[in-house]
């Protein structure tokens, strides 16, 4: 009863530690041509974060590679005319956490507030803040400033991380309404006198997988299929030389596609399909495994078929989890909890096709392997565990699953 | 051709089978008793492989009963269970085939079957489409279809009107002319008197009586007698005295009886013919031998009695 709400806490508040919580001190540079804040701030900024002010622009490229900035983690750039435009960019090597942005952005609202009401007006601090413009910041990665890399490319790992977790649970749901509906008609009894238990549960994961593969195997060839009749129709011209030339001259449809250009780039271009599928496939079986070992424990165990939801939500909050994870990669690529979410079972399966998609550096493929076999070790794990309660509880009937009961059955 | 030894078996420290052992013989049918939880289910269960027992062991021809011998076994379970969307004849074809049927082997029973209860019409229909008697038809195909030499029914006549029991009780003894084996397990002891030659009454897990059905009777017998006269009832009373009692009658006209009565003091069915004979016409005599029915009763409350004193 207790356990669904006590779980979403739970997660709850590892992922907002996560990603608010750090010890880190991150030291900002803070490009001020003009020295419109005057070196200084409204208020004294918190320990973990120190200020240096200098009254030069520092460009991206001399900001990312410049033996002198290296000790910066990040810069914020003062626009010379931010007081018109009110325009403020931070620029970071390692995405800072939303708190850390926060305090940013705050001290330097704060600051600005000051200078304004000083400089242009006879109103109180209070009251300019009821009237004021809000800066507008924007926040790049120092080394991809343009967005072109990062997100677009890990989105596609996302959506294919997505597309596991997605059939993950489409196919465990399978599993569970297979096992509990065999079990509440009773029709397992028969089957049990003909197969042992752990025959029966194997055959079941392997026929629903095989299943979802057929089902996966579709999608390949009608996207694949889909994407190339494109190529020949939409964009027979996207990648001939005189395209580019040409796209001045060319009618509004085609000024639309040259605004897509990136993605279609993208699409055609930068991901390694057969790359990403075969990992794909390979992490999706392992997923496949991992999960559907923990739907079938809950549809063998189950005293009636509403019995189970109190597992389920759990385990549906597991894999809600394994995106939000997914996500959190996208964002925070090279943290250290990113390092550990890709080894995780639990979320390994998405978490890998994000940074699969990043691409591995030289010399780190290793973890990519690593993690595969700790998903595999980890989902024949489970299964043993799994045929262990199914065996005990395929022939239990009307009881209330409490998880001591669970916990018992996989010591037998 | 079966023989459980020994068994036991527990669950959360409460003892559900302890120590029972029976063989069911070829070409033999074995009334399997007891009341509702005495631990028919799980032992028909631990016989079919589908639980272990913690304790003792199962035989097949002499050989510790393993998964290979499965196949020589045909289990109707107490609990009926078919998927409710598949037609008639895939699911036939399905269960005969996990019983190790090639799909012609299983097509050609099922055909046999089918038209042999008359229900070939019910071949693309699915199983929700069927009424519960007939659906009970089809799992007694589909239990029988792989023509094993072991027979282990649950209930096998429960969801069945007296026409279609008797088409069943038909079958088993078919099947015992076969000279396959068969367990029953039944609350139907008009059942039990009819076509088992030996049952076994289990209650709370130990086993309580064993025998063939004409021993238990006999085991319980209360020496009653049920005589059949035309005559005067005055003048049979008087002859009688004090040398035995009479317990009930049935009075079938004017001068047409029939007269349930105990011996006493010793005296035997002849002492009571020498009594009467030359006072009534006397129509037939018998020895009145309880029902299975009153074996399995008093037996329970003989056991009951035992455990609470």
């Amino acid at each position: 009863m207790i356990l669904g709400p006590l779980a979403v806490l739970g997660l709850i508040y590892l992922f907002l530690s996560t990603t608010t919580s750090t010890n880190k001190e991150w030291k900002i540079l803070l490009m001020d041509k003009k020295e419109i804040f005057d070196s200084k701030l409204t208020s004294n900024p918190p320990k973990n974060l120190q200020f240096d002010f200098i009254n030069t622009f520092v460009d991206y490229d001399e900001f990312a590679y410049q033996e002198k900035y290296q000790s910066y983690d990040i810069s914020v750039w003062i626009n010379e005319k931010i007081v018109s435009n009110k325009n403020v960019i931070i620029s970071y090597r390692e995405r800072p956490p939303e708190n850390i942005q926060r305090k940013i952005r705050y001290l330097v609202e704060r600051r600005m507030e000051e200078i304004m009401v000083d400089q242009f007006t006879d109103l109180s601090v209070s009251k300019f803040r009821e009237i004021k413009q809000a800066l507008n910041f924007s926040l790049k990665d120092v080394y991809d400033p343009k967005n072109e890399k990062s997100t677009t490319a890990s989105w596609v790992g996302f959506s294919f991380g997505g597309l596991i977790i997605l059939f993950v649970f489409m196919f465990g749901m399978t599993i569970l309404r297979s096992v509990s509906r065999e079990k509440s008609n009773r029709i397992v009894e028969v089957l049990l006198s003909s197969v042992n238990p752990r025959q029966l549960l194997t055959g079941k994961v392997l026929g629903v997988g095989f299943s979802a593969l057929v089902q996966f195997t579709a999608w390949v060839i009608i996207i694949g299929t889909g994407l190339y009749l494109f190529r020949l129709t939409l964009f027979p011209d996207m990648f001939s030389p005189g395209f580019v030339a040409d796209e001045v001259s060319k009618t509004d449809f085609s000024q639309e596609l040259s605004n897509q250009s990136p993605f279609v780039e993208l699409i055609y271009k930068q991901i390694q399909y057969l790359n990403m599928l075969v990992f794909f496939a390979l992490f999706f079986i392992g997923g496949y495994l991992f999960y559907g070992s923990f739907f079938a424990m809950i549809g063998a165990s189950m005293g009636s078929e509403s019995d189970g939801q109190q597992f389920i939500i759990p385990l549906t909050l597991l894999l809600f989890v394994s995106v939000l994870s997914g996500y959190y990669v996208v964002y925070y690529p090279s943290t250290t909890l990113s390092s550990w979410l890709g080894f995780i079972p639990f979320t390994s399966p998405m978490v890998m096709m994000v940074n699969l998609s990043n691409g591995f550096e030289d010399g780190s493929t290793w973890q990519l392997f690593l993690s595969l076999i700790v998903l595999f070790i980890s989902a024949i794990f489970m299964l043993m565990i799994a045929g262990r309660i199914y065996k005990n509880g395929i022939l239990r009937f009307n009881h209330r699953l409490k998880l001591r009961m669970l916990i018992k059955w996989t010591k037998k | 051709m079966i023989s459980v030894e020994n068994i036991s078996k527990y669950f959360n420290r409460q003892t559900i089978l302890h120590d029972i052992s029976f063989s069911l013989e070829k070409g033999e049918i074995l009334g399997l008793l007891g009341p509702n939880g005495a631990g028919k289910t799980t032992l028909m269960r631990i016989i079919n492989h589908i639980i272990s027992a913690d304790k003792g062991h199962v035989t097949y021809d002499g050989k510790l009963l393993k998964e290979k011998h499965l196949i020589n076994i045909g289990y109707l379970p107490e609990e009926r269970g078919l998927y409710q969307s598949m037609s008639v004849e895939k699911q036939i074809i399905y269960l005969g085939k996990l019983r190790g049927l090639s799909s012609t082997e299983a097509k050609t029973q099922m055909e046999y079957w089918l038209k042999r209860f008359g229900i070939q019409a019910w071949k693309k229909k699915r199983i929700e489409e069927l009424s519960k008697g007939m659906a009970q038809k089809v799992q007694f195909i589909c239990t029988v279809l792989h023509d094993p030499e072991v027979l282990i029914l649950d209930e096998p006549f429960s969801g069945f009107d007296p026409i279609n029991i008797e088409l069943i009780r038909k079958e088993l003894l078919n099947f015992k002319k076969q000279g396959k084996s068969i367990i029953i397990s039944t609350h139907n002891m008009n059942n039990v008197e009819e076509i088992c030659d030996r049952a076994i009454l289990i209650n709370e897990g130990h086993k309580v009586l064993e025998g063939t059905v004409h021993e238990l009777r006999h085991q319980f017998k209360e020496g009653i007698y049920k005589i059949s006269f035309v005559g005067n009832m005055i003048a049979f009373a008087n002859a009688l005295w004090a040398g035995y009692e009479i317990i009930d009658k049935e009075i079938h006209g004017d001068d047409a009886f029939t007269i349930y009565l105990k011996m006493r003091q010793g005296n035997k069915i002849n002492d009571l013919l020498n009594t009467v004979i030359d006072h009534i016409s006397i129509t037939g005599i018998e020895e009145v031998l309880p029902s299975m029915e009153n074996v399995f009763v008093k037996s329970i409350n003989a056991q009951n009695e035992i455990v609470s004193e």
